[in-house]
C-alpha cells in the first residue's frame, strides 16, 4: 500500500512540474520576461569588454574601433530582429498542456510502468534475508553458503574436502578442481585427494586425460601404489595414447588386486574387455554402454550392490537424507538382505532421532514400504 | 584578395589537407594492418613466413613448456589442425592451456609461429572475439564455453559412468 | 519498494522528457512564455527523478537486494562497499542510467542557469535535449532495464571478478561521460538554431562555456582512463588504439575543433555554417562511441546479430539523430547568413588550419576504427588495425598543426602578420633548434624522428610562453607594470597558454616514453640483481601474506642508484582463492617525471620469479600534460566573459571592473 502512495506521490510531483509555469505565468510573466538574457546583453558586454581591453593596453585603438562598429553592427541587427513576447497567453494551448499534464503523464506512467515493473514483489535485501525463517535451502544455496565460509578462511583444509564433491557432482568441474587444489594445500598429501584431483581436472576436459590430469595419477600412484582409482585411470590415459596393451597390463593388475566385492570391479572389466577385444575405434561412450548392456548377471549384481553401498556410506556421513534412507531400506529388502536392511532402518532411526519432523517422514515413508517396526 | 580569391586559398587548402590524410590513410591500410587466422586457415593459406598476422585459438592443453629464461612454446589447436608458437616474455595472468589464446608475429622458416605479443584478454567466462567466431564457424563451439574450457570436443559424457563407479 | 520506486522514478522521467519535447516547441511557436518556461521545470524535475531512480540502483547495490537481476549479476554481498556502489556501473544496464543521469544533469543545469539565454532559444535547447532524452530512456526501459526483479531471489550474486574492484575503474567512466554527454548540449543548441534560423554570434558565446565543461571532463577522462590502463593491465602500455579508447578520442578531436570555431564564430560572427556542424558531429561521435561499445558490436559482429536488440536500438537512435540533425541542416543552411571576411593569413586562419588538421585527424580515427568492422560485415575477413596505422596516419597530421599552434594566438583577427608572428617566436624557435642539437647529441639510440618531436613540443611550450609574456609586455615595459598586466590579462588568455603548453608537455611524455624506455624482462632469484636505466634493483625475497579474500606473493625489489640505497618496491601477484583468478599489482616508483615499474610474472620450478622491470623516463608528462589542459579550460571557464549576458542588477553596473 506504501509503494501506491509513494508512487501517487511521485506522479503529482510530477505533474506538478508541468503545471506550475503554467500556473505562474500571468502573475510573474511581466518580470519573467524582462530578466531573461538576449543577444542585445551579449553584444553591449563585448563592447564593454572592448573597453577593458584597450583600458588594459591588450589591443591598439584603431583595432577596437573596428571591432566596436562591427559589434555596434550587430548590436543594431539584434535589436531589431529581437521578437517581442506576445503578452497575449494562448488560454487554449495553456489549457491543453494543462490536460496534457494531468491525464497523459499518468496514463504514460502507468502504461509504461504495468508491463514492465513488479509492484507486488518486496525489497530483499540480503540483511534482512539473513533473518528471514523458512527459507528453503537449496543444494545451490547451501553450496553458495560454503564458498562464502571458505572465501573468508581460505585456510579451513575439511572445508574444501567437502566442497569439492559437491561442485564436481553439479558440473562445475572447474571449480572442483581448484577446491581439490586447495584441499591438497591445505590438508596435505594423499593418494586419494591426488587422483580426486585428477578425475575432477578430467571432468573438467571432457573425458580426456591431459598431461595435467595424468600427473596428478601418477603423483597418486607413487604415493600408494594400490590405489584402484588412480591406476584406473592411468590405465584410461594409455588407451587414449594409444597403447592398448599397457592399458589392458595396467587393468589387469587392478583386478589381480582389487577386492572381489570392490564395487568398481564391473566397470574396470569392461573397459578390460573393450581394449582387450582389439576394437580399433577408440570411442567410448558407446562401448562403455553396450559393455555394460553384455554384462553378466553377476556382473550387474555387483554393480547393483556397488551403488548401494555408496549409498550406505552417503548417509554414514550426512544422515538428513531420509529419502535416501527409505531408498536404502528397500533397496536391501529388493535384495533379500533383510538383516542389513534391519540395521540400516536403526541407523536411519538414531541418524534423525533428534528431529521430530523427519522421524515422522521416515516412519509414515516406513508404513508405505509395509516395513513398519 | 577578393572575397572569392580568398574562399579559393580556404577549400584549396582543405582539399590539400583531405589529400594528404587520404594518401597516409590509403598507405597505412596498404602496410600495417594485420590479419587474423587461425591454425587450420594458416595450413590453407600458406602464409609466407616473416609475413605478420594474428593467429587464435585455443592453447593445447599440455603443450606449454618452459624453457630458459622466460622462453615458452606452446601449440595452438582450433580443432583441425595444430600450429607450434614460440615467446619469450612473461605471459598474461590470463592465459592458461586449453583457454582461449591470441598471438601476434610471424611464421619462421621452419614453420613455427615467433609472437612477439600474446594476448589472453579474457576471463573465465570470455573468449577472444576472434577466436569465439573461428570457433563457432568451424561448429567446436559450445554454448556452455564459458563454463568448461573444453579443448578437444571429440571425447565426451563417457566418463560419466567410471567416475561414479570407481568412487 | 526502493527498486519499485526507482523503476517508478525512471518511467516518469520518460513521461516528463515526452512533455518536454514538444510543449515549449508550441510555446516557442506561439511565443507564450508560459509554454516556454515548463521547458525549464520539466528539465529540472526530470533531473530530480532520474536522480531518484539512479540513488536507487545505487542502494539496491549497496544492500546486496540480488532480486534485482542488475543486482544479482553484476554484484556479490562480498564485495567492498566502494566496489558495490562503482560496480552500479560497471555493467551495461547501470552504466546507461548513468548516461541518462548526466544528460538530465545537463539539462537540469541549462534550466537552471541559463538565464542568460532569450526565452526561446532556451526552450529550443531543452525540447531537443529532451528528444535525445526520450530515446534513450526508451532505450533503457525496453531493452536495458536495470530495475528488472527475479522472484525468487537467489542468496548470492554472481560476479566477485578481482580485476573490475579498482578505484581506476571506478572513477574514469563518469567522468568520460560527463564528457560525452555534455557534448549533448552543443548538439541541442545547434539544433535550436537551425529550428530557429537564427544563428549569430551571440550563440557561440553561450554554447562555448558547456562545450568547455564537456571538454574539460573528456580530457580529464580521457587521461584517467589511459593511466588506469598504465599501471592496471601490468604492460606499462598507456594507450593502446584500442577502439573503446578510439571512441573516446573521437570526440575530444571534434570537440577541440569546436571550442575553437566557437571562438571564431563569437569574435567574427564567421564559419557559423562550419561551427553548427561540428556541434551536430561531435554529438554524433559521441552517440557512435556509445553504440560501438554498448552494443556489443567490438566483442563480436555476430553477437550483434545474434542478440540484436540492443544493438540495433541503439543504431536506430544513431541513425533518426545523426541523420534527422543532418538533414536539417541541409535543408537549413541556405538561409543562414554570411559571417565576417578575414584573410587566409589571420587568427580566423590559423583557427580554420586548427579545425582542419583536427578534424582530418578525427576522420582517420574513424576510419581506422570502422575499416575492420566494414571489412569483416562484407568479406567476413578479419583484420586488426593497430598502432602502426594510426602513426602512420594521425602522427604525420598532427605535426602541421602542432607547429602552427603557437602562432595562431600571436595572429591579429581579420588579418594578420605573419612575419611579425615568425619575429616574435624566434627566440622560442631559437631554443626549439638548441634542444634538438642538444638532445640528437646526448641521446644514444632511439628514433631518428624523436629529437625533432622534442624540439617541436619545446615550441610549442615555448610559443605559449611567449605569447603571455608578449601580452603582459615583459623585457618591454617595467616589471611592475607587466605584473599588473599580468593580472589583468583575461582568464581565457591564461587559459589558452596553459591549455597549448599541456599539448606540448604531452607531447614530450609521449616521445620520450616511447624511444628511450629501457625494460628488463628475465627471471630473478633472491639476492639478483638487475640493471635498469642506471638503477639497481636487488631482488630481497619473496613474502607471502594473506589478505581479506586472497593470498599474495610480494617481491621485495630495493632499489638503489651508484650504491645508494634509494626505495623499496613490492609489486604482487594477487591470488583469489575461491575464484581460482590471479592478478598482478604492479609496483610504481616516481621520481621527477619518470618511473621505474616493476609487474611480475610466474615463478618457474627453481623458485625464481619472472619480472618485467620498466625505467620509463618522463612517463608522467603524457598525464600531466592533460591535466594542464583541463586546467587551463577550467581557467577559460572562470573568465567572467563566459558568464556574460545575464543583466545585472542596475546598482552593481556603474562600479568600476576590478582587475580580474
Amino acid at each position: 500500500m506504501t509503494l501506491w502512495f509513494v508512487f501517487a506521490l511521485m506522479t503529482v510531483a510530477a505533474i506538478f512540474a508541468v503545471l506550475w509555469p503554467l500556473g505562474r505565468a500571468g502573475r510573474a510573466q511581466g518580470q519573467d520576461t524582462e530578466n531573461q538574457g538576449s543577444e542585445v546583453a551579449v553584444y553591449k558586454d563585448q563592447l564593454a569588454e572592448i573597453e577593458r581591453d584597450l583600458a588594459a593596453g591588450l589591443i591598439a585603438a584603431p583595432e577596437a574601433e573596428a571591432a566596436r562598429i562591427e559589434i555596434g553592427r550587430r548590436l543594431l541587427a539584434a535589436a531589431d530582429s529581437q521578437p517581442a513576447l506576445d503578452g497575449r497567453a494562448s488560454l487554449k494551448w495553456r489549457r491543453a498542456a494543462a490536460v496534457l499534464a494531468l491525464v497523459g503523464l499518468p496514463l504514460v506512467a502507468i502504461l509504461v510502468y504495468v508491463p514492465l515493473g513488479s509492484p507486488r514483489l518486496h525489497d530483499f535485501p540480503l540483511a534482512q534475508r539473513d533473518r528471514a525463517p523458512g527459507m528453503q535451502q537449496s543444494l545451490e544455496n547451501m553450496v553458495v553458503q560454503v564458498e562464502q565460509h571458505l572465501e573468508k578462511n581460505p585456510t579451513d583444509g575439511r572445508g574444501w574436502n567437502v566442497l569439492a564433491p559437491v561442485l564436481e557432482r553439479l558440473g562445475r568441474y572447474d571449480d572442483a578442481v581448484r577446491a581439490y587444489r586447495n584441499s591438497l594445500t591445505y590438508n596435505g598429501e594423499s593418494a586419494e585427494r591426488r587422483s580426486d584431483l585428477g578425475e575432477a581436472l578430467l571432468a573438467a576436459a571432457g573425458g580426456v586425460v591431459t598431461a595435467d590430469a595424468k600427473a596428478e595419477f601418477e603423483r597418486a600412484h607413487a604415493l600408494d601404489a594400490q590405489e584402484p582409482k588412480a591406476n584406473y585411470f592411468l590405465g584410461l590415459a594409455a588407451e587414449q595414447d594409444g597403447r592398448k596393451d599397457d592399458a589392458a597390463a595396467i587393468w589387469r593388475g587392478v583386478l589381480a588386486k582389487a577386492p572381489p566385492d570392490a564395487p568398481w570391479r564391473a566397470l574396470v572389466q569392461s573397459s578390460l574387455a573393450r581394449v582387450g577385444g582389439g576394437s580399433a575405434a577408440p570411442a567410448l561412450s558407446d562401448d562403455t554402454i553396450a559393455a555394460a548392456k553384455d554384462m553378466s548377471e553377476g556382473d550387474r549384481g555387483a554393480m547393483i550392490r556397488g551403488m548401494v553401498d555408496r549409498l550406505a556410506n552417503r548417509l554414514k556421513q550426512n544422515g538428513d537424507d531420509v529419502d535416501g534412507w527409505l531408498r536404502l531400506v528397500r533397496a536391501y529388502v529388493v535384495m533379500g538382505e533383510r538383516d542389513k536392511a534391519r540395521g540400516a532402518l536403526s541407523d536411519a532411526r538414531e541418524a534423525v532421532a533428534n528431529d521430530a519432523e523427519r522421524l515422522r517422514q521416515l516412519n509414515e515413508g516406513l508404513k508405505n514400504l509395509g516395513l513398519d517396526g | 584578395m577578393t572575397r572569392k580569391q580568398r574562399r579559393m586559398t580556404i577549400i584549396g587548402g582543405s582539399l590539400a589537407v583531405l589529400a594528404l590524410a587520404a594518401a597516409l590513410v590509403l598507405n597505412a591500410l596498404r602496410d600495417s594492418i594485420v590479419f587474423f587466422s587461425t591454425p587450420t586457415m594458416v595450413a590453407e593459406k600458406h602464409i609466407a613466413p616473416g609475413k605478420r598476422f594474428r593467429l587464435g585459438g585455443l592453447v593445447q592443453p599440455g603443450s606449454l613448456q618452459r624453457g630458459d629464461n622466460l622462453a615458452v612454446t606452446f601449440e595452438v589447436a582450433d580443432g583441425s589442425a595444430k600450429l607450434p608458437v614460440a615467446y619469450k616474455g612473461i605471459l598474461p595472468d590470463l592465459f592458461r592451456e586449453g583457454q582461449g589464446v591470441v598471438a601476434e608475429g610471424a611464421l619462421d622458416a621452419s614453420g613455427v609461429f615467433k609472437a612477439d605479443t600474446v594476448l589472453a584478454k579474457h576471463d573465465e567466462t570470455y573468449m577472444p572475439k576472434d577466436v569465439a567466431d573461428a570457433l563457432k564457424k568451424q561448429g567446436h563451439w559450445k554454448d556452455d564455453y564459458g563454463a568448461k574450457g573444453n579443448a578437444t570436443p571429440a571425447a565426451t559424457t563417457a566418463q560419466g559412468n567410471p567416475q561414479g563407479a570407481v568412487r | 519498494m526502493i527498486a519499485e520506486s526507482g523503476h517508478y522514478a525512471l518511467v516518469l522521467a520518460l513521461a516528463l522528457a515526452l512533455i518536454q519535447s514538444f510543449v515549449p516547441l508550441i510555446g516557442a511557436w506561439l511565443r507564450d512564455p508560459a509554454l516556454m518556461n515548463v521547458a525549464r521545470s520539466t528539465a529540472l524535475a526530470q533531473m530530480l527523478f532520474v536522480g531518484a531512480s539512479f540513488v536507487a540502483l545505487v542502494a539496491l547495490h549497496v544492500t546486496s537486494d540480488f532480486s534485482v537481476a542488475n543486482v544479482y549479476e553484476n554484484s556479490h554481498s562480498m564485495k567492498p562497499l566502494i566496489y558495490k556502489i562503482t560496480g552500479v556501473w560497471g555493467n551495461h544496464e547501470g552504466s546507461m542510467l548513468l548516461w541518462v543521469s548526466i544528460l538530465a544533469l545537463f539539462g537540469g543545469l541549462v534550466a537552471a542557469f541559463g538565464n542568460n539565454l532569450p526565452l526561446s532559444l532556451r526552450a529550443h535547447v531543452l525540447a531537443v535535449q529532451a528528444w535525445v532524452a526520450s530515446a534513450f530512456y526508451l532505450f533503457i526501459l525496453i531493452t536495458s532495464n536495470p530495475f528488472l526483479r527475479i522472484a525468487n531471489p537467489p542468496i548470492e550474486g554472481r560476479d566477485l571478478n578481482p580485476v573490475l574492484q579498482d578505484i581506476g575503474l571506478a572513477v574514469h567512466p563518469p567522468m568520460l561521460y560527463l564528457g560525452y554527454v555534455g557534448f549533448s548540449i552543443s548538439f541541442s543548441f545547434a539544433i535550436a538554431a537551425l529550428i530557429e534560423g537564427r544563428i549569430d554570434a551571440a550563440w557561440a558565446r553561450w554554447v562555448r562555456p558547456w562545450t568547455l565543461v564537456a571538454w574539460i571532463f573528456l580530457t580529464l577522462g580521457i587521461a584517467m582512463g589511459s593511466y588506469w590502463a598504465y599501471y592496471e593491465l601490468g604492460w606499462g602500455g598507456w594507450w593502446f588504439w584500442d577502439p573503446v579508447e578510439n571512441a573516446s578520442l573521437m570526440p575530444w578531436l571534434a570537440g577541440t575543433a569546436l571550442l575553437h570555431s566557437a571562438l571564431v564564430m563569437e569574435k567574427r560572427n564567421a564559419l557559423k555554417v562550419w561551427t553548427i556542424l561540428l556541434s551536430i558531429l561531435t554529438f554524433s561521435l559521441s552517440l557512435l562511441g556509445t553504440f560501438l561499445v554498448r552494443s556489443g558490436v567490438l566483442t563480436s559482429v555476430h553477437a550483434f546479430a545474434s542478440d540484436p536488440t540492443r544493438g540495433v536500438f541503439i543504431l536506430l537512435i544513431l541513425c533518426v539523430f545523426i541523420g534527422g540533425s543532418l538533414s536539417l541542416y541541409a535543408a537549413r543552411v541556405s538561409s543562414l547568413k554570411q559571417g565576417g571576411l578575414f584573410a587566409p593569413i589571420s587568427r580566423e586562419g590559423a583557427l580554420v588550419l586548427n579545425n582542419l588538421f583536427l578534424t582530418t585527424a578525427c576522420a582517420t580515427v574513424l576510419v581506422g576504427t570502422l575499416y575492420p568492422l566494414g571489412l569483416e560485415v562484407l568479406t567476413g575477413e578479419k583484420i586488426s588495425v593497430g598502432a602502426p596505422f594510426f602513426n602512420l596516419t594521425f602522427g604525420p597530421l598532427f605535426v602541421p598543426l602542432l607547429i602552427a599552434v603557437p602562432f595562431g594566438p600571436m595572429l591579429a583577427w581579420k588579418r594578420g602578420d605573419l612575419l611579425g608572428a615568425a619575429q616574435r617566436l624566434l627566440a622560442a624557435g631559437i631554443v626549439a633548434l638548441l634542444a634538438l642539437a642538444l638532445v640528437w647529441a646526448w641521446a644514444h639510440g632511439g628514433s631518428a624522428l624523436a629529437p625533432p618531436a622534442i624540439a617541436l613540443a619545446v615550441f610549442v611550450i615555448l610559443g605559449s610562453v611567449t605569447d603571455l609574456v608578449e601580452r603582459v609586455g615583459l623585457f618591454r615595459a617595467p616589471f611592475g607594470t607587466a605584473m599588473r598586466r599580468a593580472r589583468g590579462l583575461p582568464r581565457s588568455v591564461w587559459g589558452t597558454a596553459f591549455a597549448h603548453a599541456g599539448l606540448g608537455i604531452a607531447l614530450i611524455g609521449i616521445v620520450c616514453e616511447t624511444t628511450w624506455n629501457s625494460e628488463y624482462i628475465g627471471t630473478m632469484k633472491p639476492d639478483d640483481v638487475a640493471h635498469v636505466a642506471g638503477y639497481e634493483l636487488k631482488l630481497d625475497g619473496l613474502f607471502q601474506r594473506q589478505g581479506p579474500n586472497f593470498r599474495e606473493m610480494i617481491a621485495r625489489f630495493e632499489v638503489g642508484r651508484d650504491g645508494e640505497s634509494l626505495s623499496v618496491m613490492t609489486p604482487s601477484k594477487r591470488s583469489f582463492t575461491t575464484r581460482g583468478s590471479s592478478t598482478t599489482e604492479a609496483a610504481l616508483l616516481t621520481r621527477g617525471a619518470s618511473q621505474l615499474y616493476i609487474s611480475l610474472g610466474d615463478v618457474t620450478n627453481e623458485g625464481a620469479i619472472a619480472v618485467r622491470i620498466y625505467h620509463k623516463p618522463l612517463v608522467l608528462l603524457i598525464w600531466w600534460g592533460p591535466v594542464l589542459m583541463a586546467f587551463g579550460g577550467l581557467l577559460s571557464l572562470s573568465d567572467r566573459r563566459l558568464r556574460v549576458g545575464a543583466p545585472k542588477p542596475a546598482r552593481a553596473q556603474p562600479r568600476l571592473q576590478p582587475a580580474e
